[in-house]
């Protein structure tokens, strides 16, 4: 049998004193937490202790005696041993330690054997003797020594929240040591330096940290929270009249993507001005990536705004803008004249070329109309929407997606006229050649019956069929044109939604915290062997391991209305073959609870 | 082992194996294969049945050489389209005219047509090919002509292939369309759009009104039916032979082989028939086809 004893480094050079701590149940360990020094009243430790328990929730218990005689101060021995008389334990611990000397000694005394387990040189091979006739096991030590504050702010990954199940295991050894020390808060109030009635030894001794700006932040926070969440009420409540929820205008809101990221910023604000502080590791860590990438968002839409109002450089950019359109528009015109003669030598159909493409071109026109008329007003425009880069970097950026898509909406027009026309005949060919063959598609079967046709429907049939198979190349090709352009279009909205999603969602306050202060986030521990002597204990170090900055990204990444691709490649080109509609990106939900 | 083999043991064999006998398992008696049959129902042909048979074939291989005639025809400018539409039209009549009478002969189980019915049927037809004509034409004004000739031949080959020449009427699907696309490729070859009309009128009347009547003339009066037939050939041969010889002697080989020299073969090769069947042959299932097929 092995025990296990959690040694606190801060406590290694601690005086002579009475040890405080837990033991773990089900496993054979104990997890020491501070070091009581003399004198004390042993009813006013038993007092404080039990207070301790009822305010951290821990089974704290004395477990045992420490003893590093200074000089001077001989003959404890038989006091420490008496004091085990004196806090009736299961088991109680003697730890012994000579200045000087790394290896600590350790006897453990049971309360119903009644018998000595020594560790030490002299009687270890007469135990030894005694335990072999009597069959009995030796109990071996293993001191593993922790530093008391990393462990106390560190959270094992992964995450076990709530209640635990009685029905599941009890969690590992490990992470009931881990719980111990950080529950026990209450316990490192009192110091050895304060004035009470105990004085007790645990990390705050070694120096208590100075962190004045973050309990000036903590007081100045609590107002500031109380004046957001009024914000944020009167903004819901304005968005919630009812004339925003007439149908077109909440069509038009779900589509445009600022809208989209208004909602979503003000659900994170509203997370994190509710008047409670976070409970449990997540939530703490959600509101401060929240936070963080907030402010950093808005650092780099402040950046933006300097460089925009700059130099004049708005008037620049709306220079230009009306002559791209009208570029983009003079490039369409000439592919469509291209397609009208005979574009890479293919064989097309004068009547239906000439068709189709004076309907495109007369569209154009309209669009280059409409470019021409709203060009005063680009300026003002561009200079009113660049104000709302001082929300945030991913707000100029959804503007621009949403302008783009506005710009280019002649474009997804002529994709849907020409998708609409293709997929009407493909669905006619593929049905009038079963007409063909003399076939038909059951419905009710999901199959192709056999069927006698009327003599004029296999005429006008044959005729249909004819026809649409001479014309497909036509419209194969102008749905191939303007397919591309979309998808082109599609493209270029997808890589700026793809960076508003990153900007939205990556964990920077985790990746901070992990790079920073690496044993906040643990994934399991390493061990270290300080001093390995026979005849004395083991002593281990134990170390965090931080977790992998893959994991930290996955498990703190806040879930957005992230766009991915809706259908994989395969249905992607089945649905452009066919001449369905496509609408690649599809945005996810925030509502997922 | 066999029947001349040593002499078996006294106990008869029975020919089962489910009981221990005293014989191998492949011991044969004197009863082996009496169950065998020989060309069971085995038809003896005769000749000139066959060759009034295969006569229709060759009617048909005419009717399209006709067609293509026709097409020359007009291609050439020899041929108008309004003396194509009105004859077509004539012809029409009189066919229609002859079916009625021919059906009336026969009391006909099925519901028939009224004249409403055909009425509407034709007003349909020709509405529709006049309305389309101008798109068929410039259908393949980008096609080069050789593909088109190509596309054109395959279809009339499918045609030929997949008539149902047991039962022409209703006409079968494949066939008829695919002779209905050969007749759009080449009709919209022709310089004007009243010609693509004439033509598809003219192949509708050919390949589709046609074969009816033919069923109807056979059903009634099969000595009439041979002479039709031979008629037809004789025109077939003889219109394309004002446009080129070359084709009407081709046509006419290929006749002859079609009509007098298959049959020939057939019945010259039904001697060298040998079919066995036997009770090891897979059970085959008798449908009664009146019961089995639907209204």
């Amino acid at each position: 049998m092995v025990l296990k004893i959690f040694f606190p480094q801060c406590c290694n050079r601690a005086d002579s004193g009475l040890l405080v701590g837990r033991w773990i149940s089900g496993h054979d360990s104990a997890v020491v937490l501070a070091v009581i020094h003399y004198p004390f009243i042993p009813g006013q430790v038993k007092q404080y202790i039990q207070q301790m328990q009822a305010q951290s929730g821990v089974e704290l218990s004395v477990l045992g005696s420490w003893s590093l005689p200074k000089e001077g101060q001989e003959g404890m021995e038989s006091f420490l041993r008496d004091l085990s008389t004196i806090f009736p334990q299961e088991r109680w611990l003697q730890i012994k330690r000579q200045m000087g000397k790394t290896g600590f000694t350790c006897e453990i005394l049971n309360r119903d054997q009644n018998d000595q387990h020594d560790d030490s040189d002299n009687k270890k091979k007469q135990e030894k003797k005694k335990e072999e006739e009597e069959g009995e096991e030796e109990e071996k030590v293993i001191f593993v020594h922790y530093e008391q504050r990393k462990v106390m702010l560190s959270q094992l990954h992964p995450i076990e929240n709530g209640v635990p199940d009685p029905k599941t295991e009890p969690p590992s050894e490990l992470r009931q040591v881990f719980q111990t020390v950080a529950r026990s808060q209450p316990l490192f109030f009192l110091d050895r330096y304060d004035d009470g009635p105990l004085k007790s030894t645990h990390w705050q001794s070694e120096g208590r940290e100075a962190s004045i700006i973050m309990e000036l932040l903590k007081q100045a926070s609590v107002p500031l929270c109380l004046l957001i969440s009024w914000l944020l009420s009167v903004w819901t409540w304005i968005c919630n009249v009812r004339i925003f929820s007439l149908y077109p205008l909440r069509f038009l809101s779900s589509k445009l993507s600022t809208c989209v990221q208004l909602s979503y910023r003000t659900e994170h604000l509203r997370t994190l001005s509710s008047a409670k502080p976070a409970t449990g590791h997540t939530e703490f860590m959600r509101k401060s990536n929240i936070l963080v990438s907030f402010l950093i968002d808005v650092a780099l839409g402040l950046l933006l705004i300097s460089w925009l109002y700059r130099d004049d450089h708005i008037r620049m950019l709306a220079n230009t803008l009306v002559p791209a359109a009208d570029h983009v528009a003079k490039e369409l015109e000439e592919l469509l004249q291209w397609l009208m003669g005979a574009p890479a030598g293919l064989k097309m159909n004068r009547a239906l070329d000439q068709v189709l493409g004076r309907f495109f071109l007369y569209h154009i026109h309209l669009w280059i109309s409409y470019i021409h008329l709203m060009s005063p007003f680009i300026e003002g425009i561009l200079w009113y929407g660049g104000l709302s880069a001082c929300l945030g970097l991913t707000f100029a950026l959804s503007l621009l997606s949403d302008m783009v898509a506005l710009l280019t909406f002649h474009i997804y027009c002529f994709y849907v006229y020409g998708a609409r026309l293709y997929c009407l005949k493909i669905y006619g060919l593929s049905s009038l050649w079963r007409l063909f063959r003399g076939k038909k598609w059951n419905v009710l079967r999901q199959r192709v019956d056999s069927c006698s046709y009327d003599l004029d429907q296999l005429f006008i049939g044959t005729l249909l069929f004819t026809i649409l198979l001479f014309l497909l190349p036509t419209t194969a090709l102008y749905y191939l044109v303007f397919t591309l352009l979309r998808l082109g279009v599609v493209l270029f909205q997808g890589i700026l939604h793809l960076s508003v999603d990153f900007i939205n969602s990556f964990p920077l306050f985790a990746m901070g915290l992990r790079i920073c202060r690496s044993y906040r986030l643990g994934e399991g521990v390493k061990f270290r062997v300080l001093c390995e002597e026979p005849g004395t204990a083991l002593h281990l170090l134990m170390e965090i391991n931080p977790l992998k900055c893959s994991t930290v990204v996955q498990t703190y990444r806040t879930p957005t209305y992230s766009c991915y691709p809706k259908d994989s490649w395969a249905a992607l080109i089945k649905k452009l073959f066919v001449g369905e509609l496509i609408y690649p990106w599809r945005h996810k939900s925030t509502k997922t609870d | 082992m066999g029947p001349d083999g040593a002499p078996g043991p006294s106990v008869p064999w029975q020919k089962v194996l489910w009981e221990r006998q005293p014989f191998p398992d492949n011991y044969v008696d004197q009863r082996f294969l009496e169950e065998l049959r020989r060309n069971e129902g085995i038809r003896q042909y005769r000749y000139w049945t066959v060759v009034k048979e295969a006569g229709f074939v060759g009617q048909q291989l005419s009717c399209v050489a006709i067609f293509i005639s026709l097409w020359l025809y007009m291609e050439q400018g020899l041929l108008s389209p309004e003396t194509l539409l009105w004859s077509s039209l004539v012809c029409a009549l009189l066919g229609y005219g002859l079916y009625q009478s021919l059906s009336s002969q026969v009391e006909s189980g099925c519901e028939p047509r009224t004249r409403l019915a055909d009425l509407q049927s034709a007003a349909i037809f020709l509405s529709f090919t006049f309305g389309f004509s101008p798109v068929l034409k410039t259908l393949t004004e980008s096609v080069s002509t050789d593909t088109v000739y190509a596309m054109s031949a395959i279809m009339l080959l499918a045609h030929l292939v997949s008539f149902p020449y047991t039962h022409p009427s209703p006409p079968g699907s494949l066939s008829l369309n695919a002779a209905l696309f050969a007749s759009v490729c080449l009709a919209s070859r022709l310089p004007g759009a009243l010609h693509t009309f004439a033509m598809l009128s003219c192949a509708l009347m050919v390949f589709a009104l046609w074969p009816c009547l033919l069923q109807r003339v056979r059903d009634i009066a099969p000595t009439h039916f041979t002479g039709v037939c031979l008629g037809v050939c004789v025109g077939g041969v003889g219109g394309l032979g004002l446009q080129s010889p070359g084709g009407a002697v081709l046509l006419a080989l290929a006749l002859g082989s079609v009509t007098l020299l298959c049959p020939l073969l057939l019945v010259r090769l039904q001697r060298h028939k040998d079919n066995i069947q036997g009770p090891w042959d897979e059970a085959e299932i008798h449908e009664d086809l009146d019961h089995g097929r639907g209204t």
